[in-house]
């Protein structure tokens, strides 16, 4: 019975102690909304913006002065563009779905037959005319096929005047869709960054009446992009072995996709981006189970260095080296298990 | 002793611990408004969310059906999702649907998103149906693919009026008045406008699994019981069925399924054929494409994207123990709003899923047909809805419609409203009564009414 009472009371102190940790020792948020609202998705758009305008400019370039070496210039600086915007798609939520900025700079596919229309057609091709244009001519993935052909192979000759206006036009309107996005988030234009950093603050106006609501929103995007990595981008190509089911096919830059998504799920829950580093979803999950945090950390690095490691290209390795593809995503699913099973519930919880 | 004072101090402690034990304890018997499809949250992507009671294919299937729902179509032919237009409105379920809630009003005339007209020419078909306009069909598709010429335009002016409280204050009410312009031919000058806002998705499923019975027994159509409120429902005509029966779907409860309901925006709205509706909405018009191509989407797509909203979650109701939410959810009761909205309904056997089957739910409407008053009305018909008839539309997620829309997520039909005060002031007919009741409210009673819909 001494025994018993004794026991009894070890489990006390035990669940005392756990819950004096859990509500103690962090109950409040800001500083990680903070930081992954400014360092991260902030900084990610700003970004983003910066190297579309470098993208219209190299086609600026091109257009008036069409050699290969202008055309490697342009296909880097969109390279260097798609990177931003990939490592932003884990935290598609807010002005860029509810303002309808995202069909203007990703949608997909293109609409080959009506591109192919408007370049043979008369109209002057401007920022304004392609702004009123649907999405599918438009975007990332309409300058991807322009500049590098559905092959993959265009060169110099295989191109008309009218592709290098149209280029021009199209770049000049995705520079100014991912300024919007920008502005939408930017303090001193829409200052939507203010729902995220004030959520739940007395006296502040917020689509977040606390700082659990607005941290399950990041979270949840995290899992919707690594859901989105995993059973769509790769999965629908590989399943259907299909490669016409393949985003970025013409610019051979899915690889570099996939992994870009699942870093923008590291920035966020590491709270770190490019050279900055704070608090991320990391902090909180460490605090409640060290277990799960490392589990999440392993398992981000695992997906990208197996997307890395995917044979050749995503469009051949689809039918030569389904394993290392099979591989990958396999890691993503891992990750994203985590993420849904494991993490949301700990966010949950708060 | 000790045992039993450990106890009472384990279960203290405990409870503290975990917040969401005790939320389920205490809880309200309406907080979990979908039944076991309920979560909680406040947040953005709130309705987005698969339903919690999924197994694990369906959960698969639903993230399979998130893709088709989320698919954008090009001009035919194309190696990857042709068969867009010729006319259309837009080019994805999730262009219209933002976040899977309720389209933002558009603030440019000419980019609009989830905002239509259909449209007709007085009078009825011999089903009930609406008549098409010649050479537009039942449906302004203002958007077309290169070369070709969108039916029209739309346009709007703002008609504004003044409501007056007992108290004095004074509301300002804004009313579109939609045009169309631009027409490819001429338009009969006799034609009727009805504008429509594309609603949340959330819920479908356990709608469509209430048992027929259990709508019927809510109509009251001569308003036998005298209290100013009839309640009607629509018959319409279901191709599966090639027969009259029950709507329950759109701002008229036009479509009886939502396999219909999504093949006939597939069909309308982006232009897509399906084996359900397999002839182009501009079959006959100058700008049909004359392609061979049909079926654009095959019967898996048009599953799964009926899939995706009956197997989405639905928000649990917040702030349950607000003192002033709950003498709102009282005085919504006394100015009879129920009458109406109604609360509760157990779901029978839905046809296909067991998750959507026997559900105590809280969708807050009758899904009939009620006498809306002059200023909602549309005067355009559809099937048994005049034109002042709309169906009780569900409040399920109505406290969420702006976190998630953004804040142009405005309500009603057309989206006139912009504030959930608004809205009940727009309320007129069989609501004529219970919105006078309202007028006469003081100002914290108003708050509070809004407060509690403002939960749910």
């Amino acid at each position: 019975m001494k025994v018993f009472k004794v026991f009894l009371l070890f489990v006390l102190i035990m669940a005392y102690s756990g819950c004096e940790k859990d509500e103690l020792v962090r109950d409040d948020y800001k500083d990680i909304l903070e930081n992954i609202g400014y360092n991260v998705i902030l900084a990610t758009y700003a970004e983003l913006d910066a190297q579309t305008l470098s993208l219209a400019s190299a086609l600026e370039d091109l257009e008036v002065n069409p050699t290969g070496e202008n055309l490697e210039k342009a296909r880097q600086a969109w390279r260097n563009a798609r990177v931003p915007w990939e490592q932003s798609e884990g935290f598609l939520f807010g002005p860029v779905d509810q303002q309808g900025i995202d069909p203007s700079i990703d949608s997909w596919p293109v609409n080959q037959p009506d591109l192919e229309a408007v370049l043979a057609s008369p109209n002057v091709l401007t920022k304004a005319y392609i702004d009123g244009l649907d999405g599918t001519l438009k975007g990332f993935h309409t300058i991807e096929y322009l500049i590098f052909g559905a092959q993959g192979t265009k060169d110099i000759p295989a191109f008309n005047a009218r592709e290098f206006e149209y280029l021009r036009a199209c770049s000049q309107s995705l520079e100014g869709a991912t300024r919007q996005l920008y502005y939408t988030w930017k303090p001193d234009h829409q200052n939507f960054i203010a729902n995220v950093v004030n959520a739940g603050q007395t006296g502040f106006t917020s689509v977040y009446p606390s700082q659990k609501a607005a941290l399950e929103e990041i979270v949840n995007g995290l899992v919707v992009i690594a859901d989105e990595v995993a059973n769509g981008k790769i999965n629908d190509p590989l399943s259907q072995q299909n490669i016409h089911l393949e985003e970025s096919r013409f610019s051979v830059n899915s690889k570099q996709d996939f992994a870009d998504n699942i870093k923008s799920i590291k920035n966020a829950y590491e709270g770190s981006y490019k050279t900055t580093d704070g608090k991320g979803i990391t902090d909180i999950i460490a605090l409640k189970n060290i277990g799960t945090d490392t589990k999440v950390r392993q398992q981000i690095d695992a997906a990208i260095e197996a997307i890395e490691s995917i044979d050749g290209t995503f469009t051949t390795a689809i039918f030569d080296a389904r394993p290392s593809v099979q591989n990958a995503q396999q890691k993503v699913r891992d990750l994203q298990l985590t993420l849904e099973s494991e993490v949301l519930p700990i966010i949950s919880n708060l | 002793m000790l045992r039993a004072i450990s106890f009472v101090l384990l279960i203290g402690c405990l409870s503290s611990c975990s917040k969401e034990d005790a939320i389920i304890i205490i809880a309200d018997e309406d907080v979990n408004l979908g039944g076991a499809t309920s979560i909680s949250g406040s947040f953005i992507q709130i309705f987005q969310q698969p339903s919690p009671n999924l197994n694990t294919e369906e959960l698969e299937f639903h993230r399979a059906s998130d893709r088709a729902f989320g698919d954008i179509f090009v001009t035919a032919p194309s190696e990857v999702n042709g068969g867009l237009g010729p006319v259309y409105n837009q080019n994805a379920c999730e262009s219209c649907h933002t976040s899977n809630g309720r389209s933002p009003f558009p603030l440019d005339p000419n980019n609009l998103r989830g905002l239509l007209l259909r449209i007709s020419m007085p009078g009825k078909g011999v089903n009930g149906e609406p008549l098409s306009v010649p050479h537009f069909g039942g449906q302004l598709q203002n958007k077309a693919l290169f070369n070709i010429s969108p039916e029209g335009k739309i346009s709007w002016m703002e008609h504004i009026e003044t409501v007056k409280y007992a108290d004095g204050e004074e509301i300002t009410l804004t009313k579109p008045i939609f045009s169309i312009t631009d027409t490819y031919v001429n338009l009969p000058s006799n034609i009727l406008i009805s504008p429509r806002i594309a609603p949340p998705v959330i819920g479908l499923g356990l709608l469509e699994a209430i048992n027929e019975a259990d709508i019927e027994a809510l109509a009251d159509i001569v308003d036998a019981n005298n209290d100013g409120i009839s309640g009607k429902p629509n018959k319409v005509w279901n191709y599966k069925e090639s027969a009259l029966t029950l709507g329950r779907f759109g701002w008229k409860a036009g479509q009886p399924t939502l396999l219909q309901q999504t093949a006939a925006a597939y069909n309308q709205d982006m232009g897509v054929t399906s084996s359900y509706f397999p002839i182009e909405s501009s079959y006959g018009q100058d700008q049909a494409d004359g392609q061979e191509d049909d079926p654009e989407i095959d019967d898996i797509t048009l599953k799964a994207a009926t899939f995706y909203p009956q197997s989405l979650a639905v928000p649990r109701r917040r702030n349950v123990d607000d003192a002033v939410v709950n003498a709102g959810k009282k005085l919504f009761k006394i100015l009879n709003c129920h009458g109406c909205h109604n609360p509760m309904f157990v779901t029978g056997q839905h046809e296909e899923y067991n998750f959507l089957s026997g559900q105590t739910i809280y969708p807050y409407t009758d899904l009939l047909l009620h006498d809306m008053g002059d200023g909602l009305a549309d005067g355009r018909s559809e099937f048994d809805a005049d034109g002042r008839e709309w169906r009780t539309p569900p409040l399920w997620g109505l406290g969420l419609a702006k976190s998630v829309g953004g804040q142009n997520a405005n309500y009603l039909h057309d989206g006139r409203a912009k504030t959930l005060e608004e809205a009940i002031l727009w309320h007129g007919g069989e609501a004529e009564v219970s919105k006078n009741t309202f007028k006469t409210l003081s100002k914290n009673d108003r708050v509070a009414v809004v407060k509690f819909l403002e939960s749910l």
